[in-house]
């Protein structure tokens, strides 16, 4: 109950926040560029030709341009907004001074990240499918004939969401550790540009907890036919928290 | 019965650097206790250990008669605070920054309109507490502090940044709540006479170590002692005389003469005996020290 009531609380001041519009913002940007692209030329799902799912053709276009890099720094920014946000306001010593245990602290706030990327993930994919709809429905007047892969939709999106965890956990651990808001933008930046350099190049690339995301799209080369980056996500999405856990409660200085 | 006591506090930043030295604070239940030292005496560093925002080194805690570490999340229920600059989500307006508290400490939803009428910001609608000004904040602070209806307040330096008149509606609005709701207050500052109008006890530090505590009553104690009386006359040398021949101690401090306190008869015999020798007497007065030159000599 009391890790319910600290969600609600943490979720609170995301309001009117950046990371909120940043959510929102990030969410819906691609998709209503492909909107407005297939409005301005007239054009449907129908445009993808002979494939076998235009749906399916028109998910993987639209995920493609976000995973390589607008995915990874808008978990970069918003992780760091969130966290930082004690920091920014010198409101460390006021939650601190709350009744809560500090592991209920530590989780709300992560919770309340994991929850803003299931809504950038919830915008994004409103933005997609209305960016397939809308078309259909001025062009041809009619909603797109091909079945909607229901199953493929929801596998994608639970795998790219795995993908994120590493990044948002390494981000969480930065943005708590460094009061200064830079460092945590600057390093997730810096590994971010030096993962994208690396990611056609190195057969290793795979170290690197930013390249599951554009693996994802990009498809693992043959290279890496043995490694399972959703694994590799997973752990090191454990190893961050576990870091982030034990070196917040260990902080001698509370704020 | 104390709400807070310490037992032999000490603190160093670093592990080297000793800034709080065996400090034995007793704040009494029920009073407005007055912390009270120069900047950087380690009265924050104190407050924060209080509040568990710094890890203890040497000593003990205990707040309500329990050990702060084992009784973390107890103690903090009953307790609301504001350490040095506001802290406020500025985004926000006070109304939403309060409902942040409000989920917390799950108290009514209607205790935030309460708390904003007392500390006079329930007019600021949705302005941001980032356009506030840094009165308008440290008031926001102190109701935020209020929000769970505490049975103790620590507040650090609260009048930071007011005018007078909000300073004077601070010390009125503490008074109140001691009076009327039996809070004790353990409020911080570099002043004495902001906070003298106002505390029933007080706590003297400096460089890290507590050199005065007890009641008002006691500090005024410690005034009258270092009252003295001062006689100025025309002739300096002559008067030492006098002052010799009935055995009282005094010292010369350029053309006057300070000693103790004497009695109202022997007053009035030495002044018969200085006239009675041709010397003119200037002044006859009792110096009573006030209570902030107490602090500065104390604080030296």
């Amino acid at each position: 109950m009391q890790l319910i009531n600290s969600i609600k609380s943490e979720w609170l001041k995301t309001r009117k926040s950046a990371a909120s519009w940043l959510c929102l913002i990030g969410g819906l940007f691609i998709p209503l560029i492909f909107l407005i692209g297939f409005l301005y030329n007239g054009e449907t799902l129908s445009t993808y030709g002979e494939v076998e799912n235009v749906w399916t053709a028109h998910f993987f276009q639209v995920w493609q341009s976000m995973v390589v890099f607008l995915l990874p720094m808008g978990l970069i920014l918003a992780t760091s907004l969130i966290t930082q946000m004690e920091f920014r306001n010198n409101t460390w010593k006021q939650l601190h001074t709350t009744p809560q245990p500090y592991y209920v602290i530590f989780w709300a706030k992560f919770i309340v990240i994991i929850g803003m990327t299931l809504q950038f993930f919830f915008y994004f994919n409103l933005g997609f499918l209305l960016s397939g709809i809308i078309p259909s429905l001025v062009v041809d007047k009619q909603l797109p004939d091909a079945t909607f892969p229901y199953s493929q939709f929801f596998t994608s999106n639970w795998k790219i969401f795995v993908t994120c965890l590493p990044v948002l956990a390494l981000q969480f651990l930065i943005s708590l550790r460094f009061k200064n808001f830079l460092v945590p933008i600057g390093v997730g930046l810096m590994l971010l540009v030096a993962t994208l350099i690396l990611v056609g190049n190195w057969e290793h690339v795979y170290l690197s907890p930013f390249s599951y995301s554009p693996l994802t799209m990009m498809g693992t080369p043959e290279t890496m036919k043995d490694i399972n980056i959703y694994n590799w996500s997973c752990y090191y999405f454990i190893t961050f928290m576990v870091i982030s856990y034990l070196m917040y409660i260990r902080k001698a200085e509370k704020g | 019965m104390y709400s807070i006591t310490t037992n032999n506090l000490t603190y160093r930043f670093n592990g080297k650097e000793t800034v709080l030295s065996d400090i034995n604070l007793q704040v009494p239940t029920g009073s407005i206790y007055g912390f009270l030292g120069p900047n950087g005496a380690g009265k924050t560093t104190t407050l924060r250990l209080i509040l568990g925002l710094l890890k203890k080194q040497d000593g003990e805690i205990n707040i309500f008669n329990q050990p702060f570490e084992k009784n973390r999340i107890d103690i903090l229920r009953k307790t609301g605070s504001l350490i040095e600059s506001p802290s406020l989500y500025a985004h926000l307006s006070a109304k939403e920054n309060l409902a942040i508290l409000q989920k917390v400490y799950q108290c009514k939803h209607s205790r935030i309109e309460e708390v904003l009428k007392i500390v006079g910001l329930e007019n600021t609608g949705k302005k941001s507490t980032g356009k506030f000004s840094l009165g308008m904040k440290q008031r926001l602070s102190i109701a935020i502090a209020l929000m769970h209806e505490p049975e103790l307040l620590i507040l650090d330096e609260p009048t930071n940044g007011l005018d007078p008149n909000g300073i004077i509606e601070m010390r009125e609005l503490l008074k109140q709540l001691n009076k009327d709701l039996g809070m004790t207050i353990l409020v911080s500052s570099h002043l004495l006479a902001e906070i003298e109008k106002m505390v029933t006890h007080v706590g003297i530090i400096n460089k890290g170590k507590l050199i005065f505590q007890g009641t008002m009553g006691e500090l005024h104690e410690a005034q009258h002692q270092q009252s003295f009386m001062c006689f100025e006359t025309g002739n300096v040398e002559k008067s030492k005389e006098v002052l010799k021949t009935n055995g009282i101690q005094f010292q010369q401090e350029g053309s006057q003469l300070h000693m103790p306190v004497l009695e109202r008869e022997l007053i009035a015999s030495i002044n018969k005996q200085l006239v009675e020798q041709d010397i003119k007497v200037y002044q006859i007065s009792i110096v009573k020290n006030d209570l902030e030159s107490i602090f500065i000599d104390l604080v030296k």
